[in-house]
């Protein structure tokens, strides 16, 4: 018993575990809506475009998290335009504005070569590293996002199922898009200490795809997505010490084994007609990681 | 909230020609970013009419109601409408193409019709008791009561199409605008949806739907407007409307117009006509801009 209670008595671990808890329970949430939008790889193309915003930040003078999260929303914005556009569609926006973000940044450093800041925390992950002014940061993150999930539920929806017929209801699309790429902005930044930029869109992606794989109903895929993901931070986290691999990495491939699981008991359940398995299946073509 | 008397199939309403104006489009030329649509169009929809919009692919029949719901770039012209006191705009219902509708998302029912009461439901996230009897009552009445919780892609056409009518008219609409409401349903769906729009119009409800199914406005509806290459070409009761001219003027094919007492018939293919067991009975047309 001694042994499982070990890690508990370390403050730098428990901040981990509590990090990846909100970062798993924030990223499932909003990583609903980025799922329902068909944009698995925002999350992926964001955490990396948000490194040039950092180093715009670090050059220009300006705070990492006010700099990183004005470029966030630029982006997002500049994506949301550009997938609106037939000939474009969302995954080459994705991959034409994100990259062009980080290959700004790349460029800046080989101008300003004294760049020091330590980006292989915001690359790789860092959960054990985590202070308690990130901790505090997540926490912000989480009540904002929170608070505008609850605010603009409705129109949140709406706009996410059908944007064009939800402005011909009277929903304010393009304000709802502008507070939704706050947020998604928001949740990538303070996720990148945790699971690093090359983990956020599974954190986005994973939880909710299992969660469509369980449920036909918005409400409870949100729940459920949420739930699955701050259950698997919690767990992962935990889990990492004794097996003695990377957290986020355990995070992550935590996350994969209850995809895989739901996945089977979806497959298993089609066989039996009426159960609507078979569309739940259909419903995350194209949302899947590969 | 509307109520839905019962009526004989197939029985035409009478126009409301005294009716308020509702709607006036005059000399409207619109369309989307640079390229107008429609050309110099005046148009206008009185309080409790029902109205089909008919044309080719590519007309601009969906533009045109698209325009009326002011989701559609403005380039001359002026569009004018009435919303009735205290209101700053219309309220609309709108039920847009079924291929248009992303039918994997995760959204029972339920979850669909509220959609159109975003606004009224204030701001909490769920419905209230008002908001839930509402609903049921207007599923009921749509005779979809019992698939609340169903999630929208295991219906069948008819009760998709009932579903999306009913997020349309829980809004109390002042107009209700259906883009094809009657594509890709079979002939037993198509009569019955029909059916019930005209039961809605007799019981207040102004409605303007485009279709591609001549023989159903024929047979329903009070008015009719034909439109062609992005103008309007005829606009009036179907007895006068449907004519070959304005049938070769509106789809540049010739067409055959049976009539049999009140009924009237278009055969789209001449070769399938049974021209000897039909007298066709030429009607002037009613040509709109010369």
């Amino acid at each position: 018993m001694g042994e499982l209670t070990e890690p508990f008595q370390f403050e730098f671990f428990v901040r981990g575990m509590v990090a990846a808890t909100l970062v798993g329970l924030l990223c499932g949430a909003v990583g609903v809506y980025v799922v329902l939008r068909s944009l698995a790889y925002i999350g992926h193309g964001l955490a990396h475009s948000i490194f040039g915003g950092a180093v715009v930040s670090f050059v220009s003078g300006i705070s990492f998290y006010i700099g990183a999260t004005l470029w966030g929303v630029f982006t997002v914005l500049l994506i949301n335009a550009a997938a609106r556009r037939r000939q474009i569609g969302g995954d080459a926006a994705i991959g034409i504005i994100t990259t062009c973000a980080f290959a700004l940044g790349v460029a800046l450093i080989s101008r300003h070569g004294q760049f020091t800041r330590d980006f292989d925390a915001a690359l790789f992950g860092e959960i054990l590293g985590i202070t308690s002014g990130d901790l505090a940061v997540i926490g912000g993150v989480l009540v904002l996002a929170a608070a505008v999930i609850f605010a603009f539920w409705k129109q949140l929806l709406f706009t996410t199922f059908d944007s064009d017929v939800a402005s011909t209801y009277g929903v304010p699309v393009p304000w709802v898009e502008a507070l939704f790429s706050l947020v998604l902005a928001a949740t990538v930044i303070a996720s990148l200490q945790v699971l690093g930029a090359t983990l956020i869109a599974a954190a986005l992606v994973i939880p909710p795809v299992t969660a469509r794989l369980l449920t036909d109903s918005f409400t409870r895929m949100f729940t459920l997505a949420a739930l699955l993901g701050g259950a698997s931070g919690l767990v992962g986290v935990y889990v990492s010490w004794f097996i003695d691999v990377s957290s986020g990495a355990t995070v992550v491939l935590l996350q994969g084994a209850l995809f895989a699981v739901a996945l089977a008991w979806a497959v298993a359940r089609s066989r039996w007609p009426g159960t609507g398995s078979g569309e739940r299946l259909a419903a995350i073509e194209g949302a899947t990681l590969d | 909230m509307v109520e839905l008397a019962p009526s004989a199939p197939g029985h035409r309403p009478p126009p409301h020609p005294d009716g308020e104006p509702l709607v006036e489009l005059r000399d409207l030329s619109t369309g989307y970013e640079r390229t107008p649509v429609l050309r110099n169009v005046d148009f206008t929809l009185r309080r409790g009419e029902f109205a089909g919009v008919v044309g080719p692919s590519g007309s601009g029949k969906t533009t045109l109601l698209r325009a009326i719901a002011g989701q559609t770039r403005r380039f001359a012209g002026a569009i004018e409408t009435r919303p009735r006191p205290g209101e700053r705009a219309l309220r609309l219902g709108y039920v847009p193409q079924v291929e248009a509708i992303n039918w994997n998302f995760p959204l029972t029912v339920g979850q669909a019709v509220l959609m159109g009461r975003w606004r009224e439901m204030g701001w909490r996230p769920w419905p209230r008791r008002h908001d839930r009897e509402l609903l049921a009552n207007i599923l009921e009445r749509l005779g979809i009561g019992h698939l609340v919780g169903r999630q929208i892609r295991a219906l069948s056409g008819g009760q998709q199409q009932r579903t999306f009518l009913a997020r349309a008219l829980i809004g109390d609409p002042d107009l209700l605008l259906l883009d094809e409401p009657t594509s890709g349903v079979d002939i037993k769906t198509r009569h019955e949806i029909m059916h019930l729009l005209g039961e809605l119009n007799r019981a207040g409800t102004t409605i303007l739907m485009s279709t591609h199914d001549l023989n159903a406005v024929a047979t329903h509806l009070p008015r009719l407007v034909c439109v062609g290459e992005g103008a309007l070409v005829a606009d009036g009761a179907p007895e006068g409307v449907l004519t070959p001219e304005v049938l070769r003027r509106t789809y540049g094919a010739d067409m055959l117009v049976l009539r049999r007492g009140d009924a009237i018939y278009v055969v789209e293919h001449l070769d399938d006509a049974m021209t000897g067991e039909s007298e066709e009975t030429p009607v002037p047309a009613t040509p709109v801009g010369g």
